[in-house]
């Protein structure tokens, strides 16, 4: 994990809790989230199908994509429920002076 | 001693595939044969309608799983056809002559496609769309000729005709009932997916039968009852499913619109299961027996099918849930939306999504919503889970765009 790899994304109360925002960099696309034990961060794309986790429901540490239902857990990015099958990727992510931050490397 | 079961499943859909994998995740030893009658690995249907015609996706990109993950599992795919059951003696025969014998089997052999009749040359010449072989046909034919008419104004003749329009070709769409979607979809909904339509060109003719069809040339020339005529260089047939249970015509198998099956997918034979769009089964929140074809409702029924299997009670109680994509729109449908007091709307515009809800007694039975791709996902998913809930429903937060739904979860 580089240092230089920090990246800001938003105020850490512009996220709701149990809920997402969605985070592009470069050519990336992220979701971060806001869950009961903090703040996580993955790849915005669902592994099943491309469609954004932004318009997705989050419960508890999960995140239901809005197209086919498939699950992930927020914390590991682990497929939970079919059709997703391939885990998401997660990034370390840190909040400091109220501001949120993810490591994109 | 471990009990080795030998467990056969016929078809290699969604539910066969769902219900063979998650037989293996509880019981390593069992043997495990899928019957597949395809040249392919089994794969997921909906993209053949989409991206599949659209040239999005290769069909090497909807496979279920990789040819490495049935090695892995020890799930065997075998490449024959059935040609009967002996469910008294409990064996399998195949068109190769070959005949297996079974502990426990479940049935998942899907649904076909209702066929319509005209006469010889034009029943030989109109093209369906089950899989990919038809797939590949239609994408052949299509990539020579610019008017197509379309016969029946369901899920799949939609989203061939808008695939269709986005490669811009001249599409006409014929349907017997006033209204698209009619066997599953409220008109509310059914309305704006019909402008959409109709905004993006193509051209819809409902409440109109089918008169006569006649070839000439290399052309149709199709005559409607109100003698309106549409000419078409292809047609393609999209006029709803039949269960797949010509097999068990003449067997003990209790069948009416479809395998019946109780609440644990079990069929009126001792060790025998149905799953996916065959099977007619009962749906304890509805109290009564129903047959769905959708992808969500294959996959799920196929995972309680192969709990069931394995000796681990499983209730199916999914909600229904299905989902089509036209254009750039999403369509999504929970729950059962022909039985209701009360219609309540969230949304203004299908950019940002619109829902209906429908209600009996303060409790939400279906919705059904159309929006940009990714716009309703969210509130049909918090629904589907209020239908399951049962529970009475505060319709401000509802109709109050501003309002999380995830709101009426909490407040149970």
């Amino acid at each position: 994990m580089s240092e230089d790899n920090w990246v800001e994304v938003a105020k850490a109360d512009s996220i709701e809790m149990e809920d997402l925002i969605r985070f592009d960099h470069g050519d990336k696309t992220f979701c971060v989230y806001r869950i009961e034990d903090g703040y996580f961060a993955t790849d915005g794309m669902c592994t099943h199908e491309d469609v954004h986790l932004e318009d997705g429901l989050v419960m508890d540490d999960e995140i239901e994509c809005p197209m086919h239902q498939g699950i992930f857990n927020i914390k590991s990015g682990e497929a939970l429920s079919p059709p997703a099958c391939e885990d998401l990727k997660t990034y370390p992510v840190k909040v400091e002076n109220d501001l949120v931050y993810i490591n994109i490397s | 001693m471990t009990l080795v079961n030998k467990i056969l499943i016929l078809g290699a859909g969604q539910s066969a595939v769902y219900a063979a994998s998650e037989i293996r995740k509880h019981d390593t030893e069992s043997i495990i044969k899928i019957f597949n009658e395809e040249n392919y690995l089994p794969y997921e249907r909906p993209p053949l309608s989409k991206d599949f015609l659209l040239n999005e996706k290769k069909e090497d990109d909807f496979l279920f799983f990789s040819k490495d993950f049935y090695e892995e599992k020890r799930i065997e795919l075998i490449n024959s056809k059935i040609m009967s059951v002996d469910f008294k003696n409990k064996f399998v025969f195949t068109n190769d002559n070959l005949k297996f014998s079974y502990d426990k089997l479940l049935i998942a052999t899907g649904s076909i496609n209702r066929q319509l009749k005209f006469d010889e040359v034009i029943d030989s010449n109109i093209l369906y769309l089950r899989d990919i072989k038809d797939a590949k046909k239609i994408k052949e034919k299509i990539s020579k000729v610019n008017k197509v008419a379309i016969i029946g104004g369901g899920f799949i003749g939609l989203e061939i005709a808008s695939s269709l329009n986005q490669q811009n070709k001249s599409v006409n769409i014929i349907e017997i009932s006033n209204q698209l979607m009619g066997r599953m979809i409220p008109p509310q909904i059914a309305n704006l997916v019909q402008a959409e339509h109709e905004k993006n060109g193509n051209m819809l003719f409902l409440n109109n039968k089918i008169k006569n069809i006649k070839k000439i040339n290399d052309n149709y020339k199709i005559t409607l009852d109100n003698n309106v005529f549409i000419d078409a260089e292809i047609i393609i047939v999209g006029v709803g499913s039949l269960p797949a249970t010509e097999l068990f015509n003449n067997s003990d198998l209790k069948i009416e619109n479809g395998i019946l099956t109780n609440e644990y997918c079990e069929t009126s034979i001792k060790d025998i299961y149905a799953a996916g769009d065959v099977s007619n089964f009962y749906h304890p929140l509805y109290k009564k027996n129903i047959r769905l074809e959708s992808y969500q409702h294959a996959q799920n029924q196929g995972i309680s099918a192969g709990k069931n299997i394995v000796g681990i009670q499983s209730e199916y109680r999914s909600i229904p849930w299905m989902w089509s994509n036209q254009f750039n729109f999403n369509l999504q449908v929970t729950g059962i939306c022909d039985d209701y007091e009360d219609i309540i709307v969230r949304g203004k515009s299908i950019v940002d999504g619109i829902i209906y809800f429908f209600l009996k007694k303060e409790k939400i039975y279906g919705a059904c919503g159309l929006g940009l791709i990714g716009k309703i996902g969210k509130d049909i998913k918090i629904t589907s889970k209020l239908i399951e809930m049962n529970i009475s429903i505060d319709k401000n937060i509802l109709s109050n765009e501003e309002q999380n739904l995830k709101l009426l979860l909490k407040n149970k």
